[in-house]
């Protein structure tokens, strides 16, 4: 895929050429492969520097509201790739990052929610620590961490280990209690 | 979810088949630029699919599991495996469950060995994180952020000095500068890979085996390991690009940190062609409010709002004619907005449309 320095052509521009096409093009299913390629791209720090510089973090923010599953699913797995990244993360936190991919933790795609729930983790700092414990989000968590699939189970309990005190989950589970019961409400299908 | 009943997590339960075990067909849209040396599925890669733990299907039955592991170990130090027996697997062929010590590894042998012919069969290799425990998920995102902090760290660093040496006129003293950059950059990854090993000592006892040399390929680049030194860690690959890929840029990416100093210059801007952010905004802002609309019905009060997954939707019909889908679309929405009104606490909004009924 990479064709290297070697034949003059440099990443930055590659990547703009991507991000030119996306916009260009309307075909659907050329978007979602430059989405992926994109998301994939976003994997390798060395590229965070380009993609920042060509807005790419919105680009994936975009795709959140897009009623096309591939989109969110892609534009998630790239942000969760971005939001690593401390620059990123901060451009993720300023564009209203935690709303839009809190509101994709009810995707139906096992790969979509798990992207959302390590971006969402990525983008805990002490300033959007309390919107990132909101209690209505640990009780989303503590009913993942119920899942019947292991890797959602693992990673909801990562982040009720790693981003909010125990006094939090236990608020959060007393509040569960008073709720009625969200055992029935089904979770992501890997699909 | 291929969910088995209950909740009986035990060693008997049979594993089960989900979905990223498949191997996905291969994209054959592409235009040429995207098109890369081997075919690929369109699939995106995250840190939560890969694994320390590989399954390994195609294994031929023949008792070839001592030189599955052997070759398995080229890649790395192999800290578990076991035949995954009761993993439905093609006749004649068996399934292995292989853990690596390391992230990088793993990545290396599924690089290496997926699809790759052995005694017979064509192995099919893949990441297998729902074998791994709390822990193994947290060190393993700890891994990646830790890297990622470090490449930044040293993105940062490389770009002040830079920021330094475009002080001066850049003309033909550029090679010279960066050459300097360079070393002091390998200087300081040297520093930083004794801070690790120091660190993280309970795996630099281990004798690296050399990695077989690879093939340049789609998202190889994240990992290329070339020497014996890059193979140690997550964050070393920073070193290898540097030897291969960072030289021969250099020179360009500083002329690019120099146009970029006046930005926006007319040629920047067409060149980047980005749809202004406000109107992505704008698109945004009415989507949500479309969705806030659809859903207002859904949510009560202000604080116990519910994230996560919600009631499945039911079916939407086709009537196969727009008029009478919009016709239906119509009817179910004034439904749902008269059955919802009892159960929600009185709201201005939502009884202004049942005194009109």
């Amino acid at each position: 895929m990479w064709k290297g320095s070697s034949e003059g052509s440099d990443r930055f521009e590659y990547l703009q050429t991507l991000v030119t096409e996306f916009q260009d093009t309307d075909s659907e299913e050329a978007k979602e492969q430059v989405l992926a390629n994109l998301a994939n791209f976003a994997y390798d720090p060395k590229n965070m520097e380009y993609l920042r510089e060509l807005q790419v973090p919105d680009l994936f923010l975009d795709m959140l509201t897009e009623e096309n599953e591939n989109f969110v699913e892609f534009g998630m797995g790239g942000l969760c790739n971005l939001s690593m990244d401390p620059e990123c993360r901060d451009i993720i936190l300023q564009s209203s990052g935690i709303s839009l991919v809190t509101n994709r933790l009810s995707s139906q795609r096992e790969e979509t929610v798990l992207s959302a729930i390590t971006t969402l983790m990525n983008l805990s700092t002490p300033s959007s620590r309390s919107e990132i414990t909101d209690p209505a989000l640990l009780q989303c968590m503590l009913r993942f961490s119920l899942s019947e699939s292991p890797r959602l189970r693992n990673l909801a309990a990562v982040f009720l280990q790693d981003c909010c005190t125990r006094e939090q989950v236990a608020q959060a589970e007393q509040q569960m209690q008073g709720q009625q019961t969200a055992i029935g409400i089904p979770l992501p299908k890997d699909n | 979810m291929a969910a088995c009943g209950g909740n009986s997590s035990g060693c008997w339960v049979s594993p089960e088949v989900y979905k990223h075990h498949e191997q996905r067909k291969v994209c054959i849209s592409r235009p040429k630029y995207r098109e890369g040396r081997a075919a690929k599925a369109v699939k995106v890669y995250t840190i939560n699919l890969e694994s320390h733990y590989l399954m390994v299907q195609g294994v031929p039955a023949i008792g070839v599991m001592t030189e599955l592991i052997q070759l398995c170990a080229l890649y790395g130090a192999v800290e578990e495996y076991r035949p995954l027996d009761e993993y439905p697997a093609e006749e004649f062929t068996e399934v292995y469950l292989v853990k690596f010590q390391k992230l990088t590894s793993a990545r290396a042998a599924k690089r290496h060995m997926d699809e790759k012919s052995f005694y017979g069969g064509v192995l099919h290799v893949c990441y297998v994180p729902e074998y791994e425990s709390v822990e193994d998920t947290r060190l393993k995102l700890l891994d990646r952020r830790r890297y990622i902090m470090r490449t930044a760290r040293n993105k940062a660093r490389q770009r002040e000095d830079k920021d330094g040496g475009t002080e001066e006129p850049l003309t033909s003293n550029t090679a010279t500068t960066s050459e300097k950059i360079i070393s002091q950059q390998d200087q300081r990854l040297h520093n930083y890979n004794i801070e690790d090993s120091s660190n993280s000592n309970h795996y630099s006892d281990f004798p690296l085996l050399p990695l077989p040399p690879y093939e340049h390929h789609y998202l190889v680049h994240k990992n290329q390991h070339g020497t014996m030194h890059t193979e140690d860690k997550m964050g070393t690959l920073y070193n290898a690009i540097i030897d291969t890929k960072q030289r021969p840029a250099q020179k360009s990416s500083s002329d690019r940190e120099k146009s970029r100093e006046h930005r926006p210059t007319p040629n920047q801007a067409s060149a980047v062609r980005f749809i202004p952010r406000n109107t992505h905004l704008e698109n945004r802002k009415r989507k949500m409010e479309d969705t806030v609309d659809h859903t207002c019905t859904e949510l009560s009060g202000k604080n116990d709002h519910l994230i996560g997954p919600k009631l499945p939707e039911p079916p939407k019909l086709d009537m196969e004619d727009d008029s009478l889908n919009t016709t239906a679309m119509l009817i179910r929405n004034t439904m749902k907005q008269v059955g919802s009104v009892p159960d929600v606490k009185p709201v201005e909004k939502k009884m202004k449309p049942r005194r009109r009924i």
